[in-house]
């Protein structure tokens, strides 16, 4: 006679598998993975098939072949060849982005501290601007700046406000350039060293803060020591030229190493960070007196984690090219690094011209000699430097008004003076409410760019598609264009969203 | 209102205080916002050691007036001198009075960015100019007198309503005032959590701190005050002992604001 089972009895049965949460969890995870992966080697097979059977060609080729493109200003204004077009243009690109960042940062500090300021014509003045710069179109303005620069005196041999130093005209501005020559990059480890020193001092400089409470400001003597080694290092630069050899040596070595050696090292690095997390997890899983306790969920992450790991090292096993490829690339850096080293001792790390005015047509126009803005460049900085300035103001504005006024009132009761309320006290919450806005303004500002082709200066968008015009080649241009435009803002928001994380607030 | 046991029976200790100094002196104080007179004509002399609760019906201006004394308010006539230093415009002045005198205010406003210690410890570092390692052995025996050594490395946000209020008076007492002002300090905490903060305000009290609290717990007052202030539409309508104020009051007004609150 079997007696009924006890409650105890009935509750712990074990759960049949395809009612366990976690396994089907984990079965759903896994197959929606393969089934993604299978949709995407589905769909590029098929798309390489039919791209194939219409002959539209989708190689990279047009890279090497020559183009007959002229680029208005930059680092190569007749380029050979597609891709040196395409690089050319790049680079006026992120200079746009870049300084337009840099430059609407600031300003936007400025308008929003303006908007919250105590003066009534302060006040009104940045209302009127950001209303007006946030409602009127950006082509618009842009086209509206290009056109009043135009307005500007003429070009001439011997023009320009401060004659040989600074022009401004109808060509744009041009001022003199301080660029970098062969020493540099012997200078640049010098410098290096200096941050490293620049560490040890501030954490020294720290510590005796905490110990005796003088303000000893760590942050300006790590800045200073980082100043001394750079001019120190203008003279004394050469003591690094043996770094040269040192690096040919390396670009030897990569050069006769087999193919087997970056498979093995790559596979041995996989396993090894497959086998530190593990290690990592059970230990994180284990209680203080050392029991542990590992749930089914637990079990699967572990499992999946080594499957995968193994699945990145069949890969490699299998891609030769790749570990070819790394090789090859490792050896190619390591020439160049050398030749940047080989230099004669007394190369200067710094040179620096004037502007200078040259007539090669009818007309003069600016030489390379100075740091040149072309009309087309400064109608598209000054375009999205002020429209985005509208838009930083605001969210400053906001992010300060998001503070509590009871904080600034229980710094204020502690004593704390106004600098000091600002620093520790709302500067820290405001930037919180400030920084993932601005970060979407970043990218704003850096795909705005590509509006540059309304005034004929040449950015990836200008030159692209004069480039596929002129070889046809549409699909691998946008494909550039995408990927070149994916990974800026993708830059950006690994930036902000560090910045997110480390000023994140703990709560329970 | 909580239940408090009083060290003495009859409630109220009867100090006298009139050979003290004069810590705060409020001479026909008032203050508008717009037309709406908020303090009309206060006058008042807090002494060194007093403990002075300070009642009144919503909207009375006890909060404004407590809030002149640390210049959070800006009185518009009359005179307020705190520890011998007048509130005028001079900045110095106004920092003077302020490190002098701790505040602890209704909603906390602990700095939810810093771990409790270093809300405890950022004036005296950035004000007292203190070394480190001082300031923070120091928060350390305040957060053991208020009672939470344990969480002074959580933030504020971890804490529970009547923790927060105590980290908040052990980052006032931080400055060593030598005046306490409270604003409302447990109105805003869950009931279980208000003796908690009073029996600090009480140990505080009885070390001989000046004190001018703001506060509907009347347990408290009747016990701890030396004296009790009654406020009502800007004005002080009567001033006495708790004895004098709980058992007969004299004005028509206390009479009703204790019937209804009684």
């Amino acid at each position: 006679m079997t007696t009924a089972p006890t409650t105890r009895e009935r509750v712990s049965q074990r759960v049949p598998l395809w009612r366990d949460v976690i396994v089907l969890k984990w079965v759903t995870q896994v197959a929606l993975l393969l089934v993604v992966l299978g949709t995407m080697w589905f769909l590029a097979s098929q798309a390489g098939d039919n791209l194939r059977a219409r002959n539209i060609n989708t190689e990279f080729d047009f890279l090497e072949r020559p183009v007959d493109i002229q680029i208005s200003e930059g680092i190569d204004t007749h380029p050979d060849t597609g891709g040196r077009a395409l690089w050319a243009a790049m680079v006026n690109t992120l200079r746009l982005s870049i300084s337009g960042i840099f430059f609407a940062s600031i300003l936007g500090v400025v308008v929003g501290l303006a908007r919250l300021s105590d003066n009534w014509i302060v006040r009104r003045i940045a209302t009127g601007w950001v209303e007006v710069l946030r409602n009127v179109p950006l082509l618009v303005q842009m086209v509206l700046i290009y056109s009043a620069l135009t307005a500007l005196p003429r070009v001439g041999l011997d023009t320009g406000p401060v004659n040989g130093w600074l022009h401004i005209s109808n060509k744009g501005i041009s001022m003199p350039r301080v660029f970098i020559a062969d020493g540099f990059y012997q200078w640049a480890v010098v410098v290096l060293v200096g941050v490293l020193v620049a560490h040890f001092v501030r954490r020294h400089r720290q510590a005796v803060q905490d110990e005796t409470g003088a303000h000893t400001s760590p942050t300006l003597w790590a800045l200073g020591t980082v100043a001394v080694f750079g001019l120190i290092g203008l003279f004394i630069h050469p003591i690094f030229s043996w770094l040269g050899p040192v690096f040919d040596g390396v670009a030897d070595l990569l050069g006769s190493l087999p193919n087997a050696v970056p498979q093995v090292l790559l596979a041995a690095i996989v396993v090894g960070l497959a086998a530190i997390w593990i290690h990592r997890f059970i230990s994180s899983r284990r209680s203080a007196l050392g029991h542990l306790s590992i749930s089914d969920d637990d079990c699967f992450r572990i499992a999946f984690t080594a499957v995968a790991s193994l699945a990145v090292v069949a890969l490699i096993a299998r891609w030769t090219g790749f570990s070819a490829w790394t090789l090859n690339s490792g050896q190619d850096l390591f020439a160049v690094m050398a030749d940047k080293f080989d230099v004669d001792g007394a190369a200067r790390p710094f040179d620096a011209m004037r502007p200078d005015i040259i007539q090669k047509g009818r007309f003069p126009n600016y030489g390379t000699n100075g740091l040149s803005m072309s009309l087309g460049f400064a109608s598209v900085f000054f375009a999205v430097v002020f429209y985005t300035s509208a838009f930083i103001g605001e969210n400053v504005r906001g992010g300060i008004l998001a503070v509590p006024k009871g904080q600034t009132e229980a710094a204020k009761a502690v004593g704390l003076g106004r600098g000091q309320i600002i620093r520790h006290v709302v500067l820290p919450q405001a930037l919180r409410v400030i920084l993932p806005p601005t970060g979407n303004q970043y990218l704003n500002l850096t795909k705005n760019t590509s509006l540059a082709v309304a005034v004929g200066m040449s950015d990836m968008v200008q030159v692209g598609t004069t480039v596929f015009n002129q070889t046809g080649m549409t699909l691998p241009v946008v494909a550039i264009w995408m990927l070149f435009y994916l990974s800026c803002s993708l830059t950006i928001s690994v930036i902000v969203n560090w910045f997110n994380v480390r000023m994140r607030l703990v709560e329970r | 209102m909580t239940d408090t046991t009083p060290t003495e029976p009859d409630g109220g200790q009867t100090r006298d205080l009139s050979a003290a100094r004069d810590m705060i002196v409020c001479e026909n104080v008032s203050k508008w916002y717009g037309d709406f007179q908020a303090l009309e004509q206060v006058s008042a002399t807090i002494k060194e050691q007093e403990v002075v609760v300070v009642l009144g019906p919503s909207g009375s201006g006890k909060s404004t007036w407590i809030r002149c004394i640390n210049h959070l308010e800006v009185h518009q006539e009359g005179r307020i001198i705190v520890d011998d230093v007048e509130l005028t415009n001079d900045l110095r002045n106004i920092e003077q009075v302020r490190s002098e005198v701790g505040m602890v205010f209704q909603q906390f406003n602990l700095f939810p960015h810093l771990t409790v210690r270093d809300n405890v410890t950022l004036a005296p570092i950035w004000v007292r100019k203190k070394p480190r390692a001082e300031a923070e052995a120091e928060a350390t025996a305040l957060l053991e007198r208020v009672g939470i050594p344990e969480q002074a490395d959580k933030y504020p946000g971890q804490l529970s309503g009547g923790q927060q209020q105590r980290v908040a008076i052990a980052r006032a007492l931080a400055m060593e005032p030598k005046i306490m002002l409270f604003d409302e300090p447990t109105s805003a905490l869950d009931p279980e959590m208000i003796k908690e903060v009073l029996d600090v305000m009480k140990t505080l009290a009885l070390s001989g701190m000046t004190m001018m609290v703001v506060t509907h717990e009347m347990g408290f007052a009747k016990e701890v005050a030396d004296r009790i202030i009654f406020m009502e539409g800007g004005q002080i309508v009567e001033q006495g002992t708790p004895q004098h104020f709980f058992e007969n009051p004299t004005e028509d007004r206390t009479k009703l604001f204790l019937s209804q609150i009684l």
